[in-house]
Order: C-alpha cells, then sequence, then structure tokens
C-alpha cells in the first residue's frame, strides 16, 4: 500500500493543520508516514504546498512530479499549480474558491478564469471532485470549518486507506472540543458530497 | 500538541516533525538548559522544549540573540548539567565566536548545537552547509535525514559531548526540520546533576598560554572522535553485494532510497560525518565496483573522497548543483543520467500567474512603508526616454480639465537642446519657495505628502510664484487666470501611465531617500506595490551600512528600517555606533511587539518570556535614549496622516535619529472593525495599486473588500482618495 498525496492552496487557509490531521490518522492505523511543507517567512497569503506520503514503509517526505495519486485543492488557481505532481489516471478534490492573485489585481500577472483553470484540472485527472467548500460550511454555520469539509470528502475517495472512525479521532484529538461537533458534522458532509455527488 | 514529546512510552510511535523530534531527544537526555533565538527551520526546537519545560525541571530561554543563547548553554554545560542551544544556519555565524573557542575549552556537561540549514533558502538569506563550520571549527558533526535520526542523534550526542568533552553539533536541513515522519521514543532519562563550577580549572581561561594547550588537547580530542564515527551506529553499510554503492548523508540519500529499488545497490548512510569516517568509506570502496555520492549543497563527502585518491561519481557526473535543496525529481533525473533508474515523464507546463506572500492585510509595517513613501513623490521623467511627443500634457488636461488642451496641463513638455526632451512637474520640494512667494496665501504645501495646492478664491494670477519655481513648474490657467500645479492624481498620475515611452515614473522613493532593509516580515517591503526596501544583508546590518552610506557623502536622508527584535538582537551596536560617530541616519524601529515571522515568540519588549511568564518590559525608547540618540520620536503607522508629517520633519533633521513605529501584529489581536467601499468609489484603484492590501481588489466598477481577509485597520479610508472607504463598525 502507498498513497502519495499533494495538499495545495493559500497560506492562512490551514493547510498545514488539515494535513497534520490526516497523517495523525495514518498513524493510528498503522501506516508509515511521512510528511513535509514548509512555514515561517509570513506565508500567509503565498501559495503553500503540503505533501504526505503514507505507506507500509516511506523512505522520504517529498512527493515526486507525475507520482501524487491525489491532490486535495483548497483553491482552484493552487490546485491547478499542482498539477503536474498528479499521476496519470489520478484523482483530485478541489474547493470550488476561486482567489486570483494580487499580482493580477495589481497588473503584473495576466488574470486567468476560474473555468479555464477548472478545465486544466479536468484535462489532467482521470476523476475531480468538486466540492462546494463554503456552501456546505455555511450550512454548518461557520466558514472556518471548510477545511474539514475537504477532509471529509477525501476521506470517501477509495484511495483513502485510513478508516472514517479513525479520521473523526484524530480531528477531536487536534481540536478543542467546543469545535468537535461542528468538524465532525463538516466532515460528514464533505463525506456525502463525494458519496453521492 | 507538541506535548506528545513528553510522552514517557518507550517504542511507541508519535509524529514528530524533525524540530520536535531534535526536543524530544534533548528530554530523553536528561537536558537541564535550552536556549535559542528563533529563525526558520529551527525556531520548534526551543518553542517544543519550552511548552514541556516546567514537567521536565528544565530552563528554557529566548535568548537576544544567538551568541548569547550559545553562551547560555555553555556557561551551564560548565557547571556540569546537559543543555542545548539552537538556532537556523546564519544563526551560527552570530554564535560563531563562541563556537570556535568553545571547542578549545570544551564542555563538561554534555552540549549539543542543534543547527537548522535551509537550503533553496525558503526562509533565509543564504544557503550555508554547516558541515564546513564543522571543518572550520573541529567542532564533531552529526547530519540528520530524517525526523527519526534527529531525535536519535540529539540524544546520543549528548553521551559523544561527554565522552569527547566538546560540543557537538547536529546539523538538521528544512525538509528534516519541517518535514513529520514517525518517531518511535525511547527511554526519557532523570539525571539528578547538581550545577558546580571548577573555580580552578584553567581551561577555562583563554589566555595565550592556555589556549595553546587547549588547541593540542583539541586535537587529541579529535583522534578520539574519529574512532567513534569509524564505529557509530549512524555510519551504516548496507551490503546488498551489488556493483554500485550509493553513499550519502541528509535527506537525499532518502530521496534516492525512495525512488531506486534499494535491493539492487549497495548502500552506505553516512550520519556522523565530521570527522570523516575514512577507514569506513575505504571498506564499502572495497565493496562495490562503483560509488554514487548523493549530498546536498556543497560536496564535503567528495572532497574527502577526493583527499583519499578514491574514485566516485559526484555532482559533476550527476549533474546536481550545489545549490537548491534537492528534490526527488532532481535525483530521478541525475540517475536516470547514469541509466541506474527510469526518466521521469514529462509534464505539461502551465503558465500559470505566481502567488507570492506578502504582508498580511492590517499590518502595521505596510501603513507605515505607505506613509514613507508617501513622503515627497512626484512626477520625475528621464531625459533618455522623453521623445518630446507631449502626449503627457494631452493626459493631463484631459484628466483634469476634460479637454485636449496641452496649455491647460500641469505638466510641461520642453526640449532641453536639439537631442534631448523633459516634461516637468511639481518636484514637490521641501519648504516650497512658491509658497512662501506667494503674497495672497493662495498656495498651501500639504504636510503629509508635501503637494502644493492652489485656493482659486485667493489666487489674483500675479505670477510671483512661477518666478519663485526654479523648475518652471508651475503655469498659468489661459482663461480662468489663476495658477496650476501638478497635485500627482492622488498617487496616480494620469501622465505616467499613458507616457508610450516610459520615460515618466511617480517617483521620490528611490530618488530623494535611502532606505536600508533588514531581517524580518517587514524586509517583504520589497515588494511591488511597496517598492520600500531596497538593501537586505543580515540581522542588524541595515543601520550600520545606511551609516556607511551617510559618511561617504551620499546626498539623500538614509533611512534604517528594522524591527524591535532584530533590533534587540543585532540593532543596538549598530545605533550605539550612530549616535556615537554622529551618523545623519533616521533609524526606523518597526515595534510589533513580537518575533513575527518565525510564529509570535516573544521579545524583550513583550512582557512574556519562553516559560511564559511575566517579564519586565524593555521599552525601545528607552533604549534608544540609553544609547545616545537625543532625537526619539514614536509614531501610529495606523495614522497615515501623522506619520507623514513626522516623517517630513525627520527629513531635514540633521543628526542620528529614532522613530518607534508601534502597533501590535494583527495576528495577535482581534480584528477590528471590517471596511466597506461606498457608491464613490471610481476604481481609482490607489488602495490596491499603491497601498496593496491583499483585502482589497478591483474590478472595473469599485473596489471591494473581502470582509473575511479585512482585518479592520483602517488605513485604506485615509489612503483612499475619494473617502469612498468606511467602517460597518
Amino acid at each position: 500500500m502507498k498513497l502519495d498525496l499533494v495538499f495545495s492552496g493559500i497560506g492562512g487557509q490551514g493547510i498545514v493543520v488539515l494535513s497534520d490531521i490526516f497523517c495523525e490518522a495514518a498513524l493510528l492505523d498503522g501506516f508509515d508516514v511521512a510528511k513535509a511543507e514548509v512555514h515561517g517567512m509570513a506565508q500567509r497569503g503565498g501559495s503553500i504546498v503540503a505533501y504526505a506520503r503514507i505507506g507500509d514503509k516511506v523512505e522520504s517526505p517529498l512527493v515526486e512530479r507525475g507520482k501524487a495519486d491525489v491532490i486535495l485543492g483548497f483553491e482552484i488557481l493552487e490546485t491547478a499549480r499542482v498539477l503536474p505532481m498528479l499521476k496519470k489516471g489520478g484523482t483530485v478534490v478541489v474547493n470550488m474558491k476561486y482567489i486570483p492573485p494580487n499580482c493580477t489585481v495589481q497588473g503584473s500577472a495576466e488574470l486567468k478564469k476560474p473555468q479555464d483553470l477548472v478545465g486544466m484540472v479536468r484535462k489532467k485527472a482521470l476523476k475531480v471532485h468538486e466540492v462546494d467548500g463554503a456552501g456546505i460550511a455555511d450550512k454548518v454555520g461557520n466558514p472556518i470549518v471548510v477545511n474539514t469539509v475537504l477532509l471529509g470528502a477525501l476521506s470517501a475517495l477509495p484511495e483513502n486507506p485510513i478508516s472514517k472512525e479513525t479520521l473523526e479521532k484524530a480531528i477531536c484529538s487536534r481540536l478543542k472540543p467546543k469545535f468537535h461537533s461542528i468538524n465532525l458534522q463538516a466532515f460528514q458532509l464533505g463525506r456525502e458530497s463525494v458519496l453521492l455527488g | 500538541m507538541t506535548s506528545k514529546i513528553a510522552l514517557n512510552k518507550p517504542r511507541s510511535f508519535v509524529l514528530l516533525n524533525g524540530d520536535e523530534a531534535v526536543a524530544r531527544g534533548a528530554i530523553e537526555a536528561g537536558i537541564k538548559i535550552a536556549s535559542s533565538y528563533p529563525g526558520t527551520p529551527s525556531t520548534e526546537i526551543l518553542e517544543a522544549i519550552a511548552e514541556v519545560a516546567k514537567d521536565f525541571g528544565i530552563y528554557a530561554e529566548w535568548s537576544v540573540n544567538e551568541i548569547v543563547a550559545t553562551e547560555v548553554a555553555a556557561g551551564a554545560s560548565m557547571t556540569g548539567v546537559r543543555s542545548i542551544v539552537s538556532m537556523k544556519h546564519v544563526g551560527l555565524n552570530v554564535a560563531a565566536d563562541a563556537a570556535m573557542t568553545l571547542a578549545y575549552t570544551g564542555v563538561e556537561g554534555g552540549m549539543v548545537i542543534a543547527v537548522c540549514d535551509d537550503p533553496a533558502m525558503h526562509s533565509s538569506q543564504n544557503e550555508q552547509d554547516t558541515r564546513f563550520f564543522s571543518v572550520h571549527s573541529n567542532l564533531p558533526l552529526l547530519d540528520a535525514g530524517s525526523p527519526q535520526e534527529a531525535s536519535d542523534m540529539t540524544r546520543d550526542a549528548f553521551e559523544i559531548s561527554e565522552k569527547l568533552q566538546l560540543p557537538v553539533i547536529v546539523r538538521l536541513t528544512t525538509r528534516v526540520a519541517h518535514g513529520k515522519a514517525r518517531v518511535r521514543l525511547s527511554e526519557i532519562q532523570k539525571l539528578a546533576r547538581k550545577a558546580k563550577f571548577d573555580k580552578a580549572g584553567s581551561r577555562w581561561v583563554m589566555v595565550p598560554s592556555n589556549a595553546i594547550r587547549q588547541h593540542r588537547t583539541l586535537q587529541h580530542k579529535l583522534a578520539e572522535a574519529k574512532k567513534l564515527v569509524e564505529n557509530s551506529k549512524f555510519n551504516v553499510i548496507e551490503d546488498n553485494g551489488k556493483k554500485v554503492g550509493i553513499v550519502g548523508s541528509g535527506v537525499g540519500y532518502y530521496y534516492a532510497r525512495s525512488i531506486l529499488d534499494t535491493k539492487k545497490f549497495s548502500w552506505l548512510k553516512l550520519g556522523f560525518v565530521y570527522p570523516f569516517p575514512t577507514d569506513l568509506v575505504k571498506t564499502f570502496a572495497s565493496k562495490v565496483k562503483k560509488i554514487v555520492v548523493i549530498e546536498e549543497l556543497r560536496p564535503y563527502i567528495e572532497e574527502n573522497m577526493q583527499r583519499l585518491h578514491m574514485e566516485f561519481l559526484g555532482k559533476d557526473q550527476l549533474g546536481l548543483e550545489e545549490l537548491g535543496e534537492f528534490t526527488p525529481d532532481k535525483i530521478r533525473a541525475a540517475f536516470s543520467r547514469l541509466g541506474l533508474c527510469p526518466e521521469a515523464e514529462e509534464q505539461e507546463v502551465l503558465d500559470l500567474p505566481p502567488r507570492p506572500p506578502g504582508l498580511c492585510p492590517g499590518c502595521p509595517h505596510r501603513a507605515f512603508y505607505y506613509a514613507l513613501n508617501m513622503v515627497n513623490q512626484f512626477v520625475n521623467c528621464d531625459p533618455e526616454k522623453c521623445v518630446g511627443c507631449v502626449i503627457c500634457e494631452y493626459a493631463c488636461s484631459w484628466e483634469k480639465e476634460k479637454v485636449f488642451n496641452p496649455v491647460k496641463s500641469r505638466i510641461r513638455a520642453i526640449r532641453l537642446d536639439p537631442l534631448s526632451n523633459a516634461a516637468i512637474a511639481c518636484k514637490i520640494c521641501k519648504d516650497a519657495p512658491c509658497v512662501a512667494a506667494c503674497p495672497e496665501k493662495a498656495l498651501a504645501q500639504s504636510t503629509e505628502i508635501g503637494v502644493v495646492t492652489v485656493d482659486e478664491d485667493k489666487c489674483n494670477g500675479c505670477g510671483w510664484c512661477i518666478e519663485a519655481c526654479e523648475y518652471g513648474a508651475i503655469t498659468l490657467h489661459p482663461t480662468k487666470q489663476k495658477v496650476i500645479v501638478c497635485d500627482l492624481c492622488n498617487g496616480e498620475p494620469e501622465c505616467v501611465q499613458f507616457c508610450p515611452e516610459g520615460a515618466l515614473s511617480l517617483s521620490g522613493k528611490t530618488t530623494d531617500k535611502i532606505v536600508t532593509g533588514d531581517i524580518g516580515c517587514y524586509t517583504l517591503g520589497v515588494l511591488p506595490p511597496v517598492n520600500t526596501v531596497q538593501t537586505c544583508l543580515c540581522m542588524g546590518a541595515g543601520i550600520s551600512q545606511a551609516a556607511g552610506m551617510f559618511h561617504a557623502g551620499v546626498k539623500d536622508k538614509v533611512f534604517a528600517v528594522i524591527g524591535d527584535s532584530t533590533f534587540f538582537h543585532a540593532g543596538m551596536p549598530g545605533l550605539l555606533n550612530i549616535a556615537y560617530n554622529k551618523a545623519n541616519v533616521c533609524v526606523i524601529i518597526l515595534d510589533n511587539h513580537v518575533v513575527a515571522m518565525t510564529g509570535h515568540q516573544p521579545t524583550p519588549g513583550s512582557g512574556k518570556t519562553a516559560l511564559g511568564t511575566n517579564a519586565k518590559i524593555i521599552g525601545l525608547r528607552d533604549v534608544a535614549k540609553g544609547l545616545g540618540i537625543d532625537k526619539v520620536e514614536v509614531v501610529d503607522p495606523y495614522d497615515v496622516k501623522e506619520t507623514t508629517k513626522v516623517m517630513r520633519e525627520i527629513l531635514d533633521y540633521q543628526g542620528p535619529s529614532v522613530i518607534i513605529s508601534e502597533r501590535p501584529c494583527p495576528l495577535k489581536i482581534e480584528k477590528g472593525p471590517v471596511r466597506e467601499v461606498l457608491e464613490e468609489c471610481n476604481s481609482c484603484g490607489v488602495c490596491v495599486k499603491v497601498f496593496g492590501c491583499p483585502a482589497i481588489s478591483l474590478t472595473a466598477a469599485r473596489a471591494e473588500i473581502d470582509p473575511n481577509l479585512c482585518w479592520g485597520c483602517g488605513v485604506c479610508e485615509q489612503v483612499c482618495p475619494f473617502d469612498a472607504i468606511r467602517s460597518t463598525g
């Protein structure tokens, strides 16, 4: 068994926390785990990528280009950016949120249309799950749980070897008790969005 | 979360990053003292120790800089207890003076210097290879390639340190320090050592006679260390009886193992790398036909093998560089070049706009830079580029008068000589002579940006101001008979935008002041649209670079921007130096009460210690005064008007001065009332293209503020020329 995952989004979206929870759960389920990300240097607002590799034996934390089984994208442009990481026949879960980078607003780079970016994703990936993270988070009643919605979506993929219960346990051990129920609800709705969608 | 490093469950697995693993290793070794100065990617070592320090009777501190931290740890070790000091690679340069001679004095209790290198400079100003500091200093070094190794090596490094009576360096790189992996825990030792200092020990006094003896002692210790590396459990041969053997250290070795079929090669993992395990490498060489060396950054293993006249395939043959970090992709390309593994499949290159990190919404640094930039900006013309097309005059008259009539323009194109042209607009002089010349008091100069305004009710068209202006930048309106002068179009001059030759620019930022920078979040002020910071060398350098420029005779006023923590770290000697040697430099301390860039560690100005206890707040104003600066001003950067006024005044001040721009980091405080954009907005773009708040975006019709991103600082409200932004609170 091996699963190479790439998490991609924008600093401040909770990518590091989410990938941590996923890896903690993998460890609880008895897998070897390695992950990598970069923090520090005012990362907020910049592109953030985290890698997670789980399997029976994992030697190093970085995923090779063209070898990722799954991309979990927190934002459309950042999802497109890591497409070269995805293997042939790979799966993408993408949060349907588009945030144009500031350089396009300030005029130093050309703005891309979100539908073109989603087109790139569809062209490369065998399977794409488009998740309305903000809509689901709204249903739960707090925009902050978008990343838990995405974790729910990830958990429903056939590629995911970690049990639902273990992931829920990992969520609860990472977050304060007062946030448990809202996050578990978000997790469940994210799951359903893939299972039913 | 990190309290799992305190788990007393030997042989169980936890997920730790390399920094936390170092902390765990230190705790397993029974340390008494931990010290550090924050620096990515090493910060989490002390953070993790501090979090559980109380449970283990450990004293942990954020020292003011790395050499202080090293001396604190050394002092503790001299009393027989175990200590660890942690820092990033460039921190070791600061600590080098202590470390070099600590190799002579040696230590008593085990002492570990944990150093995190940052290949690819994810968050650094250079990429050093600390293995070469060991060559320089003769301090033994263990090179960790995974969190498990980081933990095991740190724990064992204390034993090695006590055996050799030398500090031992444990080196990590970013991907190890900030990579997380499964780590198997070991026993936590409990050492009941009492701190005791041997007052008669001459080895602590490095006067030449003692130092000469100690230098010889160091040579003997190295001979001992040599024996240890040959038999170290961190230097392991995996002999698979194959022709090709791979030698490596650090995380690059593990990338190679990930990519290759491990059974098809023999392997030598080097972990305890200084002194170099010569015999072990020779033994390995005798077992294989060909050796491939994999090591990030400098060719340390290669140079040692060259010295032994051994043959190998190294960076040159593999096409691997001495700079940047390794990735699995680079390693695959290298091995496929030798035919040892298949090539990677081609990936389509996507052309996407970048998303670099920037200053956060609500960041007081951005607000301060805006104010500083706004001091004395003007429309500047490059005569080398100007072709005299007068399009600027049309752009101006259309913008201001809604006619295409150059006579009604506030900018004037002129022919300097038969071959060169220029366009002239108001230069925003200090103490503008035009204003002084006006007998009707119709002209005034704004204290914030220096723009000259004309009160049309008072102006009688006498033209004295036109005479007074040495640039010829003021003209008389042909029909109104009132004077007209450039007002910078609220920071976005139309003429600049329409100049087809790119000859015009809104400058002042670079032409009338020099701004030296330093290390911290505020270095991001180099990025557009802020573009304020002009230098960044090393901690504290900005102040003294500014002094050097002044003494060299630059004509512009020199400003040195430095954060509060960097100032405490390395800025104070520089400030004392400019006070005593009378440099006309204005030092700006951006005081946000925290080490923001590395994740909010306390500073001496914060009133908190690493252990969470209260401390005396060291006031920056007192420090500046105490260091001999007479002119010290404190400004609130959220008050743009007042800040700009103070900055304008300081432009004329002769002598060393300090401006303290004081506002806490917004990530540390509650959000203020979110701002919203009103109907009045005409999408002029000042808030986005000049101020550059990332919470604001621009459509053709108007600006929009993202309420989730807006931190409620309210600076955009002051920046908007059309009063089109207001608070929702």
